[in-house]
């Protein structure tokens, strides 16, 4: 059990005077199977004009709020406190109600099972088991898909060496991807940042059969002693979780090669990026130019 | 006569070559195809179809604001791509029984796919039965799961169409269905008129059913699904704009249906309601009737495609219950065709009901219908042949013709005893297809008004709710009076050119040797450069010769065929205010304008040019009621012919001339201002220039006098009640009053000079003072950077 506080401060500021500006937010996070949301508070200032809190049709908390008088600066703050359970790739949930052996299932009996699933587990998995804009069906996966999913090979050895490859083959540069940039030409540079990467891995999952969620939040930013500082602090981070039949949804970041996340607070998933934007919006003004400036502070409390 | 193709199902003759039943009544009015008779109405059609509609629109003419002293500081260049189209002189006709059973066909399958849609954005009962793969629902682009979850829409569709052909056998199918913005109803109201016209009594003697109530029927549909259950909501049209290919549509059901036509900068949403942004302020709105497609709809949504057209929060402001959007956001789901292939299934599964009507499958052999309009003679507008032509002998085409019907959502009341669901209009529009064309994409831009014809059994007939209306005639949205003001400003343009250049243009003819005064040459050079608004000549530049002046005549009178462009183009943003009339004069004007532009235009073209806008000018005046949308265009008119009669009197006597040159400036000023008859009528005396400046200037019975301009600014400017504007029209008028002494310093007459200067500065700035106060709104929607 580990308890953290993150704080993620948003700022714009727009060169002219806007007189509307509408914002959608992913900021809040919601509970899971191992995480308990102790207090999750967002500020907005100016003070926003009308808020309204609801939840997507996948679950997460979803704030929008919108600001209807002249403003040229607005800056979100989320202040979250979540404890979450210590994970194991046996029980990903964390709440030992697992089988013995499930974690020998091979990744052909967990796509199987997704196909044939009915009811509310169709519902839940059939959004993820579609492509999507940022998660197109590209044959470049192939390359990267068919030499880890091999036959009657185990689910969870297969994920891992999926994200161990994506770790060891694509490079991490800020400078080379934006929110907009296409999955396609991320493979083909192999570069990107964690988002391109949980997309790259969501794609490779989906073209084999298997429902993968994108999913969006942080990690803590301070390295504990004797170990390098994690590739993603300071910003939003993103990850892949998958369906592993009897085991539930498997988290895995293959940003950072680890599996299952061990110091990763949640916030939502979706398809892609675009389902769980952090933060999405429209100003109504003048135009010109705009800056954005993000910073995020995630740090371990004591239980 | 009509020969089918055989082997072929007809709409006119059967398998035994004998003229069907319902066709008998339509053959005896058009003599069974006789060609004079569908010629001369074919031409009429054309000419109908041109007034009514196309006419409104320019094609690829680019709008070019005056930047008036950096005000605007940006000139709008917009293009807008109209597709003329024609009506056919042979009208498709369905027999009554076949209809009745064809609109139940359809009536069944907009419940379907409104079931469809609550089932996807609600339950997902199919999917979790494995009749719609979930993987493919989402995937689907049109998909949009923001729009489904709790208080999404209580209806889908309000307004459903579909096209139809009729396969080779005579059974019609589906060709696909239009779930999103359909289109297509107001086509066939605005063709219905004509085809009202060019039938005259023969439409009814034929018994074709009426279409009429449809309007209605979807103004009922639309107010029934306001959020805030009013007797009497706020209803929009929102269309993309101009540069829209369906905006005649969109133009057309506004105002027959009697909504503002709104683009995305006329609205906001504020306090999770839609607001319209008018002149006086911000007025709610309950109900949008969107042409705008779900991809482009909310800047605010994942997946949006044009940043410029949409409404950022309307769909939130939608599930909150602050506004109804009809159709509801995603609605265009059902137009994949993926999901199309399934509706069967769904219909079973979610009505219990078997689908009645089959899909086209590509390549199917179709019907045929006869048409005229594709003929040879009559392929082309510029080849039309009169009705005495021997070659419309031939004019009889077989075509297979793709049908669209609509259907409109209608409540079943608690005591009427009706049941919910969807009306199918009683006709429709056909699109006459081409031997290759797919049956969703005509090449050929014919279309015919779809006639039901015949005794309809026991229809029963539908009972329409008129609520009273919301008196929106003095809310002018804030670009509607931006476009207004504009058309205005570029009338008076266009007029001012043609009148310069018509009036040097005979002073040259009858007296070439005007010339020879280089003070007299110089003076009509700038009164062309003072009207085409081009640089004014320089003295120093020495004598003018008379190839510079045929040259300036002519920029002259391209100056005034692009004027007539932008009032074109800024009339058809604003057609709902103008009389249909005025659509009649500005397609001539579009006409005259394009021929002033490319060649050396007879004086009879301008003089042409000169009725039509003094035509517009009289339909302003007489058939426009005195509103806020009528104030801004008169401004506009006025501060043109203010700033026109300054800048005349500023170029041609402002030059210090001699008695003997007097005469001919004066002359050619006052021709160019009208006044040339009422100054001989006053003063039956040589031209003297304080006379001509008394009637110019000061004679406020003179409707070209500076004076009488400044008193309608006046009134607009009080009946705004607006001070800043009314100051600076009362400086203008107490500067106007000084005296103009006969000092000459450099040529110039300086007082002259200055009484210009000093009274158009004022002017100016009440141009900055209206586009800051009565337009100026920066509404570019921008996203807000990710990451």
């Amino acid at each position: 059990m580990a308890r953290f506080q993150v704080v993620h401060r948003t700022e714009y500021r727009y060169a002219q005077t806007m007189t509307d500006g509408f914002t959608t937010t992913h900021l809040l996070p919601r509970a899971t199977l191992s995480q308990t949301v102790e207090s999750a508070t967002i500020t907005v200032d100016p003070q926003p004009d009308e808020l309204d809190h609801t939840v997507d049709q996948f679950g997460n908390s979803v704030m929008q709020f919108a600001v209807h008088r002249p403003h040229d600066r607005l800056s979100i703050e989320s202040l979250i406190w979540v404890s979450v359970a210590d994970p194991s790739v046996a029980d990903p949930s964390g709440d030992g109600t697992i089988t013995a052996g499930a974690a020998l299932v091979t990744w052909e009996e967990v796509r199987a099972a997704a196909a044939a699933a009915t009811d509310d587990l169709a519902l839940e998995l059939g959004p993820f088991l579609a492509h999507s804009g940022l998660t197109p069906r590209l044959g470049e996966l192939a390359a990267l898909v068919d030499p880890v999913f091999g036959s009657n090979r185990g689910m969870v050895e297969a994920v891992a060496e999926l994200g161990h490859r994506i770790f060891g083959e694509f490079r991490f540069d800020p400078g080379f991807t934006d929110v907009a940039t296409p999955l396609g030409d991320v493979l083909a540079a192999r570069r990107g940042v964690c988002q391109d990467f949980a997309h790259v891995a969501a794609a490779a999952l989906r073209s084999t059969g298997l429902p993968a969620r994108y999913v969006s939040g942080y990690i803590e930013t301070l390295p504990a002693p004797g170990q390098p500082k994690l590739v993603g602090a300071d910003a939003s981070h993103a990850w892949c979780s998958v369906w592993a039949g009897p085991l539930g949804w498997l988290d895995f970041d293959p940003t950072n090669d680890q599996m299952p996340p061990q110091c990763h607070v949640t916030v939502g998933w979706g398809r892609d990026y675009l389902d769980v934007a952090p933060v999405r919006g429209v100003v109504i003004g003048p135009g010109g130019e705009q800056t954005l400036t993000v910073s995020v502070d995630v740090m371990e409390l004591n239980p | 006569m009509y020969a089918p193709t055989a082997g072929r199902f007809d709409e006119v003759v059967d398998g035994d070559g004998r003229v069907r039943a319902e066709w008998e009544p339509v053959m005896r009015e058009i003599g069974s195809f006789d060609r004079r008779v569908l010629a001369e109405r074919q031409h009429q059609a054309d000419r109908l179809i041109e007034a009514e509609g196309a006419g409104h629109l320019v094609h690829e003419i680019a709008l070019e604001r005056p930047d008036v002293a950096g005000v605007r500081g940006m000139n709008t260049r917009l293009q807008a791509r109209s597709r003329p189209w024609r009506l056919d002189a042979v009208p498709f006709v369905i027999a009554a029984a076949d209809f009745q059973r064809l609109a139940g066909a359809v009536a069944q399958r907009a419940r379907a796919i409104e079931a469809l849609l609550a089932d996807c954005y609600g339950p997902r009962r199919l999917v979790a039965e494995g009749l719609i793969p979930a993987a493919m629902l989402y995937e689907l682009a049109a998909f949009r799961p923001v729009a489904g979850g709790p208080g999404a829409v209580h209806r889908w569709l309000i307004h459903y169409a579909v096209d139809l052909v009729r396969d080779a056998t005579g059974a019609w199918r589906v060709v696909q269905d239009l779930t999103d913005a359909p289109n297509g109803l107001g086509y066939a109201l605005l063709n219905r008129s004509v085809s009202a016209r060019v039938w005259r009594h023969g439409l009814r003697a034929c018994g074709a059913a009426a279409i009429n109530d449809q309007a209605d029927l979807l103004r009922q549909a639309l107010s029934a699904a306001s959020p805030l259950m009013q007797t009497s909501p706020r209803t929009v049209v929102l269309t993309p704009g101009p540069g829209d290919s369906t905006y005649v549509e969109h133009s057309y059901l506004a105002a027959r249906l009697g909504f503002h036509l709104v683009e995305s900068g006329d609205v906001v949403m504020r306090r999770g309601r839609l607001w319209l942004r008018a002149i006086e302020g911000l007025e709610p709105i309950d109900v949008v009737y969107r042409r705008v497609a779900d991809a482009s709809l909310d800047p605010l949504e994942p997946h949006h495609s044009a940043l410029g057209n949409g409404i950022p929060g309307v769909v939130w402001g939608a599930r909150a219950g602050g506004v109804a959007l009809g159709n509801g956001f995603g609605s265009g789901l059902a137009e994949s065709s993926e999901l199309t292939a399934l509706l069967a299934v769904a219909a079973d599964r979610l009505l219990g009901e078997h689908l009645q009507l089959d899909a086209y499958q590509p390549g199917m052999e179709l019907a045929t219908s006869p048409v005229f309009a594709t003929s040879p003679v009559f392929a082309t507008s510029e080849d039309r042949a009169g009705p005495d032509d021997e070659r419309t002998w031939t004019a009889m085409r077989s075509h297979a013709v793709t049908l669209r019907l609509q259907a409109v959502h209608r409540a079943g009341g608690p005591g009427d005893g009706e049941r919910d669901g969807y009306v199918v209009m009683s006709g429709g529009t056909g699109r006459v297809l081409a031997d290759d064309d797919p049956p969703s994409r005509p090449t050929v831009q014919v279309v015919k008004d779809v006639w039901v014809l015949g005794d309809s059994g026991n229809a029963a007939p539908v009972t329409i709710n008129r609520p009273p209306q919301v008196d929106f005639s003095s809310s002018v949205p804030k670009r509607a009076a931006d476009a207004l003001y504009w058309l205005g400003r570029a009338a008076e343009r266009a007029e001012v050119a043609a009148r310069a250049a018509r009036v040097v243009g005979s002073q040259l003819h009858q007296d070439p040797l005007l010339i020879d005064s280089s003070v007299v040459a110089f003076g009509a050079l700038a009164l062309l450069a003072s009207a085409a608004g081009a640089s004014a000549p320089n003295p120093a530049d020495g004598p003018i010769d008379n190839p510079q002046l045929t040259e300036a005549l002519r920029a002259t009178t391209v100056a005034a065929a692009a004027q007539i462009g932008s009032l074109v183009r800024e009339a058809s943003s604003v057609g709902e205010y103008l009389s249909a009339t005025t659509g009649r004069v500005l397609g001539r004007l579009e006409a005259l304008g394009s021929r002033l532009a490319v060649a050396d235009a007879p004086d009879d073209d301008l003089d042409a040019v000169l009725a039509d806008l003094a035509a517009l000018s009289g339909l302003a005046m007489e058939s426009i009621v005195r509103g806020p949308a009528w104030r801004f265009l008169d401004l506009g008119r006025r501060i043109e012919r203010t700033l026109a009669v300054l800048g005349e009197i500023e170029a041609s006597l402002g030059v210090a001339s001699s008695p003997n040159e007097l005469q001919p400036l004066a002359e050619m000023v006052l021709s160019a201002n009208e006044s040339l008859v009422a100054y001989r009528r006053r003063y039956r005396s040589d031209v003297d220039l304080h006379a001509v400046l008394a009637l110019l200037l000061h004679d406020d019975a003179n409707p070209r006098s500076l004076a009488f301009q400044l008193d309608r600014l006046r009134e607009h400017v009080a009946g705004l009640a607006w001070s800043t504007g009314s100051d600076l029209v009362a400086e203008a008028a107490i500067r106007s009053l000084d005296t103009v002494g006969r000092t000459v310093v450099g040529g110039r007459r300086v007082e002259m000079d200055a009484l210009v200067l000093a009274v158009r500065q004022p002017v100016l700035e009440l141009t900055e003072a209206i586009a800051r106060r009565w337009f100026a709104d920066p509404i570019n929607p921008t996203a807000m950077r990710g990451r």
